[in-house]
């Protein structure tokens, strides 16, 4: 019996031509994005790696350089686009593509697409993710408002109870009809994309890849699942189908269109992000207490002068087997990275702080919950982003590191003029970035994570119980 | 005219009548004033962080006296210290923020190269611009509409389904008159909520009062009517409210997400803008290579380009401040017909945007408010042009103290140029939009019109 219904509702969809006309322009938008994902996903890509060979290059020819001129070059980390954030762009619109690395400085991530592009971009991208977090639960609305109201209104389901089934067989079986025909119309964009993003890679399957696009897909059938089952429990609660669709609409319009953007707000205003400005001048406010690379009369530079003099029982800085200034250039880096590392950890835990309004409201909005897994799968969320930028501090660092060394221990005190060969350049590795693990990103949204399993459970459980209270009459 | 008010007063009373939609306009009403309130904070603490700016450039400048507590040689200041290009927001900001949360509102500027400079990012918080702004233009483009559809998807099916609709026309009353009755009441509670909730906002953040109140206004205006015409549209068709709910839903996640996004993709491809990572590596380039070339090569081709301050004295030895600010500013010159390009690119993919906005009232209304209120793209370039200029100031300031080699004194920070400026509002834009804000409002009143001449000429 149960079985005949879920084939009654799967069947009668598809014979709804209204249904299937929209199915239809879904599944083309489906489509769409995916071609217009991979499409922008490899002009930046392809815009970035060439950007990013070419510095590499430059760095590894340089001209024969002092050293310390070498560490002010500097390089560039320009941010590879994560493979799969073709299926969802996520915040990637909104961050810097190109990171300067120099010596002393720590630069922003700048020239962003959203800066590149006027205030369209705010009414957002035709991206998969947006296809299957908004217009999908649109169209499982428009399946599933009519489930209990239309029998009720045609008087059949009275009929159909009296077969001896419950109230709750009844949904279950709807909710399975109405869950293929929903499979139906996501399933070739799901295998298209797929297909796009491992026969590109030549159908050599990266085990990390292929988690996060399964994790990604699957997060999304749950939430679609959740949809189906709370919109067949809303039409159970009403007795006329366009009023259930009106309740059905307006939760819509809540959990997709306002929410969002009222808990991003909310975070914000309730943490005050410090301006760059602000932050540059008390990192190097603090630096000054501290030790200046540039400036050897500091106080602590003159204590490491004197400690260095003694351990090594010379008279003059001359005399020492190292060369002090790298010595100082290098302390001085230590520390400066230090305190910029922890005025730039108190920003991300502010910005963290600002995000979490957001993710525990996923607690409520099962649309909330799946977008930040969705942009953490495709490597396009928050954490990415700051995991990239901590990469590309960590490579300033080191590089600036390497070449103060350089200079400690091949040149001599107070040499400006000397310019190593350009073959130690090339020795220096140049910046690669490694999108970590599935398991790390999905680290990072154990509240949304939760949200939408908690999500599942109650709408199966609660939701179904409110079906038993329904009034058949 | 005596029944078009009684059928007025009716529709009052239905209205007082019914619950939900009370609850709808309490809940725009509030989500406007939230709008207000978050508009206002946000450009308020914008304004105290350009404040803060002032204070940082004045401890820098007591640094630099304690670190340098005679004459200074000037290319020493040029180099540790550093002023503000700002861009003050208008003082219609607030109502549509448009890209003011992107775009830094202030660069930082030391006398080093412009390029590496001019482009540097505020901290922002990227998860929160992707959500984009809550402010009062958000509620007029997007829930404005949404309000107009929660009133008006039933105006006739709900009379139809209750079983009333025969019984109103059996009075002596025409179908039009009873929708056209039904319609104005809407029109008037929307509109009167979307003027308050405007006016309200002029005067919380005391806007400087001058024609862009009637602009305003009438874009609101013009903008309610437009949904109500839609409504009207849909109307006409005289099918189900769940078919009117559906299509008129429809037809604002068209107008409002899928079109504006598909533009989105075209412009991204039809006006590319290539130049930024190009630009920023080949400056670099061009500034470094400056310390390897030969110092005379650079000062000549400086005094090509500032030849009052040739000389023919040769550097001794191997540094000069005036010598690498010389290649500092050359590398500028250097990659100046790229800068261009990308600002150039960046303008273009803007009039592309005005152009193509006929094709979606949300955007085209998205764009006059953000051109009114100086916050879209073309500010934001013209603020970079800006401090681009007092960049040129800075070094005409310090020019004559690196070239004569006359010692820079404290007296001297008194007099170097500071910047400001206020973003402007573009009215060629908000102008032009507005027309095209007219013609769709004709259009869909025309068409809604004709379908229901239709439609009659059916049923008759």
């Amino acid at each position: 019996m149960v079985r005949s219904i879920a084939k009654k509702e799967f069947l009668s969809t598809l014979r709804d031509s209204r249904f299937m006309a929209l199915s239809i322009i879904v599944l083309l938008l489906l489509l769409a994005a995916t071609i217009v994902g991979l499409h922008s996903y490899q002009t930046l890509q392809e815009e970035r790696t060439i950007a990013q060979e070419k510095v590499n290059n430059q760095f590894a020819n340089s001209a024969d350089r002092h050293p310390h001129r070498m560490a002010h070059y500097g390089s560039y980390a320009f941010r590879p686009k994560s493979s799969i954030s073709f299926l969802d762009f996520g915040i990637d619109s909104y961050t810097g593509a190109s990171v300067y690395m120099e010596a002393h400085r720590q630069n922003s991530a700048n020239f962003s697409q959203a800066q590149q592009s006027s205030s369209l971009i705010r009414f957002g991208e035709m991206t998969v993710a947006f296809v299957l977090q908004m217009l999908i639960p649109l169209l499982i609305i428009f399946l599933c408002f009519g489930a209990f109201t239309q029998e009720k209104e045609t008087d059949t389901l009275q009929i159909l109870l009296s077969q001896g089934v419950s109230l709750r067989q009844v949904a279950w079986a709807k909710i399975a009809g109405y869950s293929k025909v929903v499979a139906l119309v996501v399933a070739p964009a799901l295998v298209l994309a797929s297909l796009l993003l491992f026969g590109r890679g030549g159908f050599e399957m990266e085990d990390d890849l292929l988690v996060r696009l399964v994790l990604f897909m699957l997060f999304y059938l749950v939430y679609f699942f959740i949809f189906i089952v709370l919109s067949v429990v809303v039409s159970a609660l009403h007795q006329r189908s366009s009023t259930a669709l009106v309740t059905l609409l307006g939760i819509w319009i809540l959990l997709c269109v306002i929410t969002p953007k009222a808990t991003a707000n909310l975070g914000a205003n309730l943490y005050t992000t410090p301006t760059k400005a602000q932050m540059d001048a008390d990192v190097h406010e603090e630096v000054a207490k501290g030790i200046d690379g540039h400036n050897s009369s500091d106080a602590r530079a003159e204590t490491l002068k004197q400690e260095l003099l003694k351990k090594y029982k010379v008279a003059k800085l001359q005399d020492l087997p190292v060369n002090f200034d790298g010595i100082l250039m290098a302390v001085g880096e230590e520390h400066s990275s230090k305190v910029y590392q922890a005025h730039f950890d108190d920003l991300t835990d502010i910005f963290k702080k600002q995000n979490s309004i957001s993710e525990y409201t996923g607690l409520l909005n099962p649309y909330l919950a799946v977008r930040h897994l969705s942009m953490g799968m495709a490597g396009s969320d928050f954490s990415h982003y700051i995991h990239f930028q901590n990469m590309a501090e960590r490579y300033r660092y080191n590089q600036s590191q390497e070449l103060n060394h350089i200079q400690a221990t091949q040149l001599k005190y107070g040499d400006k003029e000397t310019r190593l060969s350009s073959d130690t350049w090339k020795n220096f590795k140049p910046f690669v970035y490694e999108t970590p693990h599935a398991g790390w990103a999905l680290g990072n949204h154990m509240v949304s994570l939760v949200s939408l399993l908690l999500w599942l459970v109650l709408v199966c459980t609660l939701g179904l119980r409110l079906i038993d209270n329904t009034k058949v009459a | 005219m005596k029944k078009f008010w009684i059928l007025i007063n009716f529709e009052w009373l239905n209205f007082k009548a019914d619950k939900g939609l009370l609850i709808l306009t309490t809940l725009t009403l509030f989500a406007g004033l939230y709008g207000i309130y978050y508009g206002t904070t946000e450009i308020e603490r914008q304004r105290e962080n350009i404040a803060a700016l002032d204070v940082l450039t004045e401890h820098n400048v007591e640094e630099m006296k304690v670190k340098f507590p005679g004459e200074a040689d000037a290319g020493d200041i040029g180099y540790y210290h550093s002023t503000f290009a700002v861009n003050h927001p208008d003082s219609w900001a607030s109502l549509s923020m448009g890209q003011r949360d992107v775009n830094p509102y202030y660069i930082k500027l030391r006398l080093l190269n412009l390029q590496s400079q001019l482009y540097d990012t505020e901290n922002i918080n990227p998860l929160k611009v992707l959500s984009g702004n809550f402010d009062l233009a958000f509620v007029l483009v997007y829930l404005f509409p949404l309000l107009i559809i929660g009133l008006c998807f039933n105006i006739l099916s709900l009379e139809k389904e209750q079983g009333t609709l025969p019984l109103l026309m059996s009075q002596p009353i025409s179908l039009p008159l009873v929708v056209g009755a039904k319609l104005t009441f809407r029109v008037l509670i929307v509109m009167g909520l979307a003027l308050l909730l405007s006016i309200i906002a002029m005067l919380w953040e005391q806007v400087s009062p001058d024609v862009r109140v009637a602009l305003w206004l009438g874009v609101v205006v013009l903008n309610t009517l437009f949904w109500f015409g839609v409504a009207f549209l849909v109307a006409a068709l005289q099918k189900n409210s769940a078919f009117s709910a559906v299509t008129l839903l429809g037809v604002w996640l068209m107008l409002t997400i899928i079109i504006p996004a598909l533009l989105n993709v075209y412009v991204a491809i039809k006006q590319p803008v290539p130049q930024a990572l190009e630009l920023t590596i080949k400056q670099r380039e061009e500034v470094h290579g400056g310390w390897d070339k030969p110092k005379r090569e650079t000062m000549n081709k400086l005094f090509t380009l500032y030849p009052q301050w040739t000389d023919t004295t040769e550097i001794q030895g191997r540094f000069a401040w005036r010598w690498y600010y010389a290649f500092q500013h050359l590398g500028d010159v250097a990659v100046a017909d790229l800068a261009r390009d990308y600002q150039e690119s960046l303008q273009a993919r803007h009039q592309l945007v005005e152009r193509l906005s006929v094709l979606s009232v949300p955007v085209n209304v998205q764009g006059v408010f953000n051109a009114m209120t100086g916050s879209d793209l073309p500010s934001h370039l013209a603020f970079l042009q800006s401090a681009t200029r007092y960049h040129g100031e800075l070094r005409e300031f310090y020019y004559p103290f690196l070239f004569n080699q006359v010692g820079f004194t404290h007296a001297d920070y008194d007099r170097e140029p500071r910047h400001t400026s206020t973003s402007s509002p573009d009215f060629t834009t908000a102008y032009s939009g507005l027309v095209k804000l007219f013609l769709s409002v004709l259009l869909v009143y025309v068409a809604g019109l004709l379908l229901f001449r239709m439609k009659e000429a059916i049923v008759k």
